[in-house]
């Protein structure tokens, strides 16, 4: 071996090793959720989108024509089950009618304030979680448009998540599934507050249920508006398992199917946004049993 | 004799760059591609890994093309795209390049069937060391199902996706002698 192949051998090493320690400094500076980083992240998603647009073109060209062929072969019965379906749907808009009358007259007995002042602008879900690890989206919505950190994400089933990064023309969604996620949530029947927290599967954890709580099969389990940050009243899934301790939830909203999605904008004046990083934002309630956390409830789950 | 050292300098000055870029674009789209395969509702959170295929052929018959930037690229994009670990990837992926570069030898000799294990070995070696490093950074693991549907599939891949690459490399090869 000559000199000078010796020296680019010793190169080659040197450049191996300082990559492998770069990128395992990554995955520290990464968790440690520095805002260069997830500045830089998001600038790259930002440059990549259109390019994940273009490449899975024909992916979603087969998707589409396999969606196609399987709708024709059935439409005889899709149009049965249309029919039927739009007959119910009447009949709960009939009620829905009635029902927000005498919510309306029961405000104005009782004086109670609407926040309803969002804003939904539908978009386009450009990724979809590809990975275990992480359950996010990429919309193609960003700030150009007045999206920010905290603004939900649903669809017409339910919640889908919460805007973590904002690009000028994307952000990410963290998905309620994620297992970053706690969603501040209560139970529809019996009013009971709890938090959902994301497992990276099909399934959510009903947790910090108060020790009185007696969550049935089947009951809907909406957002709370705890915090502030997102409205209360989404649907967030139904209780589909209890095992022991454990409340499973399955999300109302089929993650799988996610072509569009609606970003809620506004609606967030008065809260606190300097704070609204993925840290503070999603970490466990710490158990101090003085401090309450929820209306009448400490993090054990006991009433005060 | 004639000192020949100078015509071999030169015909090292005529390097694989160019190669090693179409070899670099090749790897980034096939990360897209992953990241795009995700929304087929079938691949909902376990897309089969391209990259770790395609890394894994050009690491064995044309080392030469990927160098580790390559490597590290791939894997950061695939970090990024996916929102893993930062790193995750990226880490996991160069350190099975380092190895395999060790056992090079043995690994172009092989037959494809100690190939397809010896990949399956490398598979589940990357997304156990992304499980790891995931579940002591956050507490917390992930659900199992996922990661093993994964890593099937892309067992189940690897051999398609060595047919396409050998049958592109062989179309690439005529070119070449025809030109």
């Amino acid at each position: 071996m000559r000199p000078s192949d010796k020296t680019k051998v010793r190169h080659r090493r040197l450049a191996h090793l300082s990559l492998i320690v770069i990128s395992f400094s990554l995955m520290f500076l990464g968790k440690a959720d520095l805002l260069a980083l997830r500045d830089a992240r998001m600038s790259s998603s930002d440059f990549l989108a259109p390019m994940i647009d273009f490449v899975s073109a024909p992916i979603r060209g087969i998707q589409t024509m396999a969606d196609g062929i399987r709708t024709v072969a059935s439409l005889r019965a899709e149009n049965v089950r249309l029919q039927a379906e739009n007959d119910l749907l009447k009949r709960w808009r009939r009620r829905a009618e009635i029902l927000e009358s005498e919510n309306q007259q029961l405000r104005s007995v009782t004086g109670t304030v609407s926040y309803d002042n969002r804003r939904p602008v539908t978009v386009r879900a450009v990724t979809a979680p590809g990975g275990s690890f992480a359950h996010t989206l990429l919309i193609s919505i960003g700030s150009e448009k007045g999206v920010v950190p905290g603004n939900p994400v649903v669809t017409s089933d339910g919640l889908v998540g919460m805007i973590i990064d904002v690009g000028r023309n994307h952000a990410r969604v963290l998905m309620i599934s994620d297992i970053n996620a706690r969603i501040p949530v209560m139970l529809a029947s019996s009013s009971w507050p709890g938090l959902t927290i994301g497992k990276n599967s099909e399934y959510l954890e009903l947790a910090f249920l108060p020790a009185e709580a007696k969550p049935a099969l089947g009951e809907l389990v909406l957002t709370s508006g705890h915090g502030g940050i997102l409205p209360a009243g989404l649907a967030v899934g139904r209780v589909e398992r209890l095992e022991d301790a454990r409340v499973r939830v399955r999300p109302a909203v089929d993650f799988r199917q996610l072509g569009y999605v609606s970003v809620l904008i506004g609606g967030m004046e008065g809260v606190d946004k300097s704070n609204l990083s993925l840290g503070n934002f999603f970490t466990a309630i710490p158990l101090d049993d003085n401090a309450r956390l929820l209306e009448g409830m400490n993090a054990s789950g006991t009433r005060q | 004799m004639r000192d020949q050292r100078s015509y071999f300098e030169k015909a090292e000055f005529q390097s694989h760059l160019p190669s090693q870029f179409l070899v670099l674009i090749v790897g980034v789209v096939l990360v897209l591609l992953e990241v795009g395969l995700a929304q087929w509702p079938f691949f909902y959170g376990a897309s089969p890994i391209l990259s770790l295929i395609f890394m894994y052929f050009m690491l064995i018959y044309h080392d030469e093309l990927m160098p580790i930037v390559t490597v590290f690229i791939m894997g950061l994009m695939a970090d990024l795209l996916l929102s893993d670990l930062v790193g995750g990837r990226a880490t996991a992926f160069m350190l099975l390049s380092y190895a395999m570069r060790i056992g090079l030898a043995r690994l172009q000799q092989s037959e494809f069937l100690d190939l397809w294990i010896d990949f399956s070995v490398s598979c589940a070696v990357v997304v156990l060391f992304q499980l790891i490093v995931f579940s002591l950074i956050n507490l917390s693991v992930p659900a199992l199902s996922l990661l093993l549907f994964q890593v099937g599939f892309t067992l189940i891949l690897f051999p398609i996706g060595f047919v396409v690459m050998f049958s592109v490399q062989r179309i690439l090869q005529s070119i070449r002698l025809m030109r």
